[in-house]
């Protein structure tokens, strides 16, 4: 069988401590996940390769942060990953039962303008606790796609994979244009196909 | 009637109104202004205090809960 091609991208796994990062990590790359100490502190990050479509990809498991200004040494190391790999698509990890404060650190990770992708996870305990969240809305305002996830049974998490490659980085002024009704950022959303989201999907 | 929020007694209710202080760490956990909450727990001897915003149960020190100003009532 012919070896997977290499596409050279680097994923980093961004969200707030205890989103199911990492259960999601070890779901993407399976049994190749590799350990490894981040020089100079006492915090890991691990790194692992996802196969997918027969091309692969490195994915890097960044410790939980809450925003991008770091207030501990897990923080730091997220942070200092961050400008580490500027050319990284970062998929963002939300809680769907913590969403409010998810979003926060995600709208700063897209304000620095990098490719970005959003996992819902958790959507088995949003829907015991009888929270929903309107993925399709998410992505229509925020203009990147937005895969909802159960790390711990797997839901999701193949359509995830396949839609890494269709990250892309969001206009936060357009966002806010979009959250406030205005028009013209409308109009411009209109112009693609589908939920006019990522126009990706063709939804 | 405004009060500082380490000043709220068990299960009493507010409205953010001010944080005075470092608000950026606070807000990024879900408490802003005009974000209404519950206090939870509050610990004797300058212990911390925990406030429940929407399903979030969100703890920090007396210290912090003493620089957010809240509106009861």
């Amino acid at each position: 069988m012919n070896e997977p091609i290499d596409t050279g991208t680097t994923v980093l796994m961004v969200g707030n401590p205890n989103v199911g990062k990492s259960a999601l990590f070890n779901r993407l790359t399976g049994a190749n996940a590799v350990v490894s100490n981040y020089p100079g502190t006492t915090v890991d990050y691990t790194e692992g390769t996802l196969i997918e479509a027969h091309r692969t990809c490195t994915i890097i498991d960044v410790p939980g942060t809450y925003s991008l200004t770091p207030r501990d040494a897990a923080e730091e190391v997220a942070v200092r990953l961050l400008g580490e790999y500027p050319g990284a698509v970062v998929l963002l990890v939300l809680d769907a039962t913590r969403i409010e404060r998810g979003l926060y650190l995600a709208l700063e990770v897209i304000e620095r303008g990098v490719p970005c992708i959003i996992a819902l996870n958790m959507t088995d305990a949003a829907h015991d606790k009888h929270i929903s969240v309107d993925a399709a809305e998410m992505e229509r305002v925020l203009g990147i796609p937005v895969i909802e996830t159960t790390a711990i049974s797997g839901e999701g998490v193949k359509q995830l994979a396949g839609m890494i490659r269709n990250a892309k980085a969001a206009d936060i002024s357009a966002i806010s244009g979009r959250l406030n009704g205005d028009g013209a950022a409308e109009e411009m959303v209109a112009l693609r196909s589908g939920c006019s989201g990522c126009g990706v999907c063709g939804r | 009637m405004r009060k500082k929020l380490s000043e709220l007694a068990f299960g009493e209710t507010g409205v953010v109104t001010e944080i005075l202080a470092s608000g950026r760490e606070l807000n990024c956990m879900g408490l802003r202004k005009g974000k209404g909450l519950k206090m939870v727990t509050k610990q004797p001897i300058k212990g911390p205090v925990v406030v429940l915003i929407g399903e979030v149960e969100i703890a920090m020190g007396i210290r912090m809960a003493e620089q957010v100003t809240v509106e009861t009532g």
